[in-house]
């Protein structure tokens, strides 16, 4: 049995309670950093004074032109008008394009349809004429018959089979010339058809040929009006390009003064500014003073107390005086615990150099109804 | 930010009570760990020993030679030792007196003192446990309240109170709060673990030593009436 070691030492326990211990530690210190990145963002919403006026937009913009950002503005806003002059004239073209192939599908049209009134004009010519042939045809068959009937009867009265036969002769040979005349009369109108039909082609080729040139003549036309355009940006982009390479030029060249003019305008726009937050401490230090004034029971309306107050640049109290007693001790004793109990005034801080020194001394008027 | 607020830079630089909180809830805790480790090892060791000995005890071994296996030097642990106190007063008990009754009661008594001192050595240092539950939470609350004493009244000084100002205070203060649990949650799982397991295992104690009474009383029953007759 191993009774040998039935005590179980402390060594082991330990040694391994601090390796545990350690490992917690090892283990909060892998997985912190990762855990600590996220709150690194929850800053606390801090609010700034903006400034709200500005003199001009030009001292705005002098500004940036000190702050050397404007050169870069300025390209991207000239170029992006000029790609917006662009941008219109492009979409321009599909349509052009558009509108030419319903012209094509159009004159391809008209010309269809143009033979085809061709094709029923030189048809219904064709059956006039045929018509016409027909009719002669039948006024021949019947002279013919008149003829024969006539031959017929001189035959018969003759009766004799020589003439007979010469008449047939005759007849035949007229009949032959009068075929042959027929043929001829034929030939002569198919060539007059003919002729007629290749005056119409030609005259059809010549209005494809006119159409066409027209056609060219506006795409060409297009063309150019399309490249003057564009000529015209190009040149008018190169005019902006030469008129703020120009402006800037100048601007360097009178730089100085434009920095002085800046200047000048920040320093007004600082002024007003500063002028502004006095104008808005005032409103503080008069809301802060009427919020802690209890006006006495007994004070008339009319009543007033004029109180001079210095403050520290940080904004605390250094001492109050009655300058102008109201007449009641007991109002002018209300006043001076009103003043003591706004202050301090920490919005003393925020304002501007200028007006802090203004606002180191400066006096309260309290009456009963507004303090000013 | 980041690193102001880790860990180790908020214990290096808090204040000084909650310094010492902080160092007094590590020991705690270190000493309460190895407790736990210590015990552990202890109490499954005691049971193997148990289950062994019940095994020898009742494989019909005779009681002398068990006795004289064992080492006469007082090294044994457990049910063992509570058989040979109680063994050891019965062989000297048993030539000065013919009484089984005092034989027997002075068996038990041996034998109660055997168990008694295992109660003792089974239970040894787990009260350290439970004061480490039950008091380190407390403690570390303590660091907590004086640490968030300080930040407010650091903030009365400061002219913004701002949460920036407010929170490397608090989040100090509050680490000696995670380490009071820290040390104590592991010390009250721990110390109900092993109290259960050493009840458990004195109650096999005591069975056995009911039953080794039994068996001697049985004996001596035997002799008393053998003698008689």
């Amino acid at each position: 049995m191993a009774r040998h070691d039935q005590r179980v030492g402390y060594g082991l326990p330990a040694m391994l309670a601090i390796g545990l211990h350690v490992l917690v530690v090892i283990i909060s210190m892998l997985s912190l950093p990762s855990r600590d990145s996220d709150p690194t963002d929850a800053s606390v919403v801090q609010a700034t004074l903006i400034r709200a006026e500005t003199t001009t937009d030009q001292a705005l913009r002098n500004e940036d032109d000190s702050g050397g950002a404007e050169s870069s503005e300025d390209d991207s806003e000239s170029e992006e008008p000029s790609e917006s002059t662009e941008e219109p004239s492009e979409p321009e073209e599909p349509p052009e394009q558009s509108e030419e192939e319903p012209e094509e599908q159009e004159s391809v049209d008209q010309e269809a349809a143009e033979q085809e009134r061709e094709e029923a004009r030189q048809a219904a010519l064709a059956e006039a004429e045929r018509r016409q042939q027909e009719a002669e045809r039948l006024e021949q068959q019947r002279e013919e018959e008149q003829r024969r009937r006539e031959e017929e009867q001189r035959r018969q009265e003759e009766a004799e089979r020589q003439r007979q036969e010469e008449e047939e002769q005759r007849r035949q040979e007229e009949a032959e010339r009068q075929r042959q005349e027929e043929e001829e009369q034929r030939r002569q109108e198919e060539e007059q058809r003919r002729q007629e039909e290749a005056e119409r082609q030609r005259q059809e080729e010549e209005e494809q040929r006119r159409q066409e040139e027209a056609e060219r003549q506006r795409q060409e036309e297009e063309e150019q009006r399309r490249q003057e355009e564009a000529e015209r940006q190009r040149q008018e982009e190169e005019e902006q390009r030469r008129q703020e390479e120009a402006e800037r030029a100048a601007e360097a060249a009178s730089g100085s003064l434009d920095r002085a003019i800046a200047g000048e305008e920040e320093a007004i726009a600082n002024a007003r500014q500063a002028e502004e937050a006095a104008n808005s401490f005032q409103n503080l230090v008069k809301r802060y003073v009427e919020q802690a004034w209890n006006v006495p029971p007994d004070a008339d309306s009319d009543t007033v107390a004029l109180v001079r107050l210095r403050l520290l640049p940080t904004g605390e109290l250094v001492e109050t005086n009655v300058i102008q007693s109201s007449g009641s001790d007991s109002f002018d004793r209300s006043v001076i615990r009103a003043v003591e109990r706004a202050a301090p005034f920490r919005e003393m801080r925020d304002l501007p150099p200028g007006a802090q020194r203004r606002f180191r001394e400066f006096n309260l008027r309290f009456s009963p109804g507004d303090v000013s | 930010m980041n690193d102001s607020m880790s860990i180790p830079y908020l214990i290096m630089n808090a204040s000084g009570v909650v310094q010492v909180v902080m160092f007094i809830l590590i020991l705690a805790s270190i000493l309460s760990w190895i407790v736990i480790f210590q015990r552990s090892f202890v109490i499954r060791r005691a049971k193997r020993a148990h289950q062994a000995f019940e095994e020898r005890f009742w494989s019909g071994i005779d009681l002398n030679e068990l006795y004289k296996e064992t080492p006469s030097e007082q090294e044994t642990v457990g049910a063992e030792h509570i058989f040979r106190a109680g063994f050891r007063e019965f062989n000297r008990l048993l030539p000065k007196t013919r009484n089984p009754q005092s034989i027997l009661e002075g068996v038990q008594r041996s034998m109660r003192v055997a168990w008694s001192r295992e109660e003792e050595r089974l239970n040894l240092h787990l009260v350290f446990l439970a004061t480490v539950a039950s008091a380190s939470p407390y403690i570390g609350l303590f660091g907590t309240v004086w640490g968030i004493m300080g930040s407010f009244q650091s903030l009365s000084m400061a002219q913004q109170a701002t949460l920036a100002t407010v929170a490397p205070w608090i989040a100090e203060a509050l680490i000696a709060t995670a380490m009071g649990l820290f040390a104590a949650i592991p010390a009250v799982i721990f110390y109900n673990r092993l109290s259960s397991a050493s009840g458990k295992l004195l109650g096999k104690y005591e069975d056995f030593a009911e039953e080794f009474h039994s068996i001697l009383h049985r004996n001596l029953q035997g002799r008393g009436t053998s003698e008689e007759a």
